[in-house]
């Protein structure tokens, strides 16, 4: 409650109607920079992170409802999302105390903007592959190789970044993770213009970049565990994953009750009925399913793969709610649907590919064999 | 949020589930009643009512267990699974359900006291379509009219039956021994459910309860909900009796279950049925404890999506590859369960827009009462 009324006296429709345009605006990018202090500096950016750290050591369900009372408002994310849920944990397990103090509460207010060097052009679905290069030299790792799909990566002052420092390790031993000052020289980020024209991604190339030793995070070769840390905090958002849906399936309907096609309302139309019928199930399921991974963690449940599972049918039912949209709707309402019909496509493909998480419920929940 | 079965909710799933392995085998039991027109023998059922399943949902003020459709569900979920033939569904919910939503008491508490401990078989029609009239005065009447899928007719020793009287509608109880009443074997998918064509040409009933359409609807989706855990035991049965045989199915040298291909079915399956697991978990904890709309609403996802429930007994068939093509194999007994369930008081598709046209108008409601529509 005391969260519903910051956001009624602070979030502007302003900043609303910003967080659908294009970051690739620079003003736009800005706003939201803003608003992610805003929301910072009242408590209200990192609510997951323990109090020490400025956050309010929120429970999973708060949290929850946290993603609830956000989304129904329409506040935007935070701008350093990836940063505050898939680093910062990383850094308070792993950091040093000197790590934690000078760089989580810049990340929290957007002071820093942050970005994860992962994925790479030959290291996608299998990251453990990952090439780039990081050589001992006396105080120093000097780094070499490229990443992509790095989110804000041409916006970023620090990056976490996973190299390989033992080249003849197992794949997944020879690991290590690294904080990198992205304004050091070697570094060279170009924006990566994704199908519907805008550039959230970017490619990163390192080029002989010294990175002072005490950058690394968690142990030499041990970035594996740091990832999987990581990752599994990642799935931990899966919680949520409905929420977001569920108010886009909302804004849809809105738009839908303000369309006509052949001066007939599109809700008149039982063809359109049935689709919207179809995908409200799913999302209404997809809910359940959420809640009843949380309610497993709660109680020492059977957690039954839940998080692969939630994310394999909110990539599937997002692109199915993307299609009725632009089915119907076509390039209206400010290209809004047509946009979500083409960026839809990442929703199986970032983040893990559905055919991966395939994978995993089959081997991991479902017991068949590896070949 | 508490969703985990409580420890007496698994006792009871247990115990119905190592009965049902015991004594009511696919082969011992469900195989041999195919033809039968009850699907029911005296031992299973006495073991049923045994395991207080079929007095579940009766009051304990009429000897009953007063439990909810939580455990109601439980049961439905592993006799689908179990392939379970008899009227358990139509005696066990259907019936008291009838009796508790349209307030039946006084006289009732002898239907409930049989319901209750097996002694007595009932079912319930018509759910849909046109009703029976009533002619007569008072608590006793004639009924006329024939009623179509009513279910486990040839099982019932009562059929409860809502009947046009006058310009109300009433619940009557008649008596499957007395005159005027006839029940003809509907043809159906699924050998392993029963539907009769029921044929009243002034069959004597006594009069229960007005029906409000509020309490016919409530109790429509009672059996809705009941049956989708049905369903979902049949569904998540099939899946796992294929995920095993792809474990152990060798070609080219290696189970199929290694092949990726395979794999990808089986977690298809999987999503679907855990999906289906949500939606059932909701509409059975809805069915006593949520409002009307609500509990209406998730009773109608469930139908929704029967139809996307369905493609699991077929992707099962396809993983067990020709020899679940076979009459001798159950695979097909599973995917005619769940194409019993698809058609059910009608296909999936008018559900699925009633859900979309529920959710246009209760968005276009708040926005109204928000005032920024």
């Amino acid at each position: 409650m005391e969260l519903r009324g910051w956001l009624a006296a602070n979030l502007t429709d302003d900043i609303v109607a910003v967080a659908r345009r294009r970051r690739s605006d620079d003003a736009v990018f800005e706003r939201l920079r803003g608003w992610n202090r805003a929301m910072a500096d009242a408590g209200w950016a990192a609510v997951s992170w323990p109090q020490q750290y400025g956050g309010r050591g929120a429970t999973v369900l708060e949290q929850l409802v946290y993603a609830e009372e956000t989304t129904r408002a329409r506040a935007p994310l935070p701008i350093n999302v990836i940063g505050m849920n898939n680093i910062a944990p990383a850094i308070m397990q792993y950091g040093t105390e000197f790590q934690k103090r000078t760089l989580l509460p810049r990340m929290m207010r957007a002071d820093d903007i942050w970005c994860q060097g992962m994925s790479e052009p030959e290291a996608g679905s299998d990251l453990a592959a990952l090439r780039t290069r990081a050589v001992r030299d006396g105080d120093h790792f000097v780094v070499n190789g490229q990443k992509i799909w790095t989110s804000l990566g041409h916006h970023a002052h620090w990056c976490q970044l996973y190299v390989r420092t033992d080249p003849e390790a197992p794949k997944h031993k020879g690991i290590s993770c690294l904080i990198v000052d992205m304004s050091l020289p070697g570094i060279e980020a170009r924006p990566l213009v994704t199908l519907n024209g805008d550039a959230d991604f970017a490619e990163v190339f390192f080029n002989d970049v010294r990175v002072p030793a005490d950058a690394l995070l968690g142990p030499q070769d041990g970035g594996w565990q740091v990832a999987t840390t990581t990752l599994s905090h990642e799935r931990a958002a899966a919680a949520r994953l409905y929420v977001e849906m569920r108010a886009r399936l909302e804004d849809l309907v809105a738009d839908f009750a303000r369309a006509e096609v052949d001066a007939r309302p599109v809700l008149d139309d039982p063809a359109v009925l049935l689709r919207l019928g179809e995908i409200a199930v799913r999302i209404k399921y997809l809910e359940v399913l959420c809640q009843r991974s949380v309610s497993a963690t709660m109680h020492g449940g059977d957690a039954f793969g839940s998080a692969s599972l939630a994310k394999t049918v909110w990539g599937e039912v997002g692109q199915d709610l993307g299609a009725l949209a632009f089915d119907v709707l076509g390039p209206g309402c400010g290209g809004r649907w047509a946009d979500l019909r083409l960026t839809s496509r990442s929703l199986t493909i970032a983040g893990g590919t559905t055919q991966i998480n395939k994978n995993i419920t089959a081997q991991r929940v479902l017991g068949l064999p590896r070949r | 949020m508490n969703l985990e079965l409580t420890d007496e909710q698994r006792a009871l799933r247990d115990a119905v589930r190592g009965f049902l392995a015991e004594k009511a085998s696919i082969e011992g039991h469900v195989r041999p009643l195919l033809a039968d027109p009850t699907g029911v023998t005296d031992a299973v059922w006495r073991g049923l009512a045994d395991l207080d399943t079929t007095g579940l949902l009766v009051p304990p003020e009429y000897d009953g267990a007063g439990m909810t459709m939580v455990e109601a569900g439980i049961v439905a979920e592993e006799l689908g699974a179990a392939l379970y033939p008899g009227p358990w569904v139509s005696s066990a919910v259907a019936a008291p359900r009838a009796l508790t939503r349209l307030g039946v008491d006084g006289d009732a508490a002898e239907l409930f006291g049989g319901i209750a401990d097996g002694s007595t078989i009932a079912t319930v029609g018509p759910l849909t379509g046109r009703l029976p009239v009533a002619v007569g005065q008072g608590e006793s009447a004639l009924l006329r009219g024939e009623m179509r899928g009513v279910p486990d007719a040839a099982a019932a020793d009562i059929v409860l039956v809502f009947s046009e009287d006058g310009d109300d509608t009433g619940l009557f109880a008649v008596d499957t021994t007395s005159a005027g009443i006839m029940a003809t074997p509907e043809r159906g998918i699924d050998q392993t459910r029963r539907q009769f064509r029921v044929t009243l040409d002034g069959a004597p009933a006594r009069r229960l309860a007005d029906a409000s359409p509020e309490a016919v609807r409530a109790l429509t989706d009672d059996v809705l909900v009941a049956t989708a855990a049905d369903a979902l035991g049949a569904a998540r049965a099939v899946m796992k009796s294929a995920i095993e045989y792809a474990k152990v199915r060798r070609q080219f040298g290696q189970p199929i279950g290694s092949f990726q291909a395979v794999q990808h079915l089986c977690a298809d399956m999987y999503e679907t049925v855990e999906l289906a697991r949500s939606g059932v978990i909701h509409a059975l904890w809805a069915a006593d404890a949520a409002n009307p709309a609500e509990k209406h609403l998730a009773a109608v996802r469930t139908k929704a999506f029967a139809g996307r429930l369905a493609t699991v007994g077929d992707t099962a068939i396809q993983v067990f590859g020709g020899i679940g093509y076979t009459w001798e194999h159950d695979a097909h007994l599973y995917l005619k369960r769940l194409l019993g369930w698809n058609t059910f008081l009608g296909g999936p598709d008018r559900y699925l827009e009633e859900v979309g046209a529920r959710l246009a108008r209760s968005l276009l409601r708040e926005k109204h009462t928000r005032g920024f529509a």
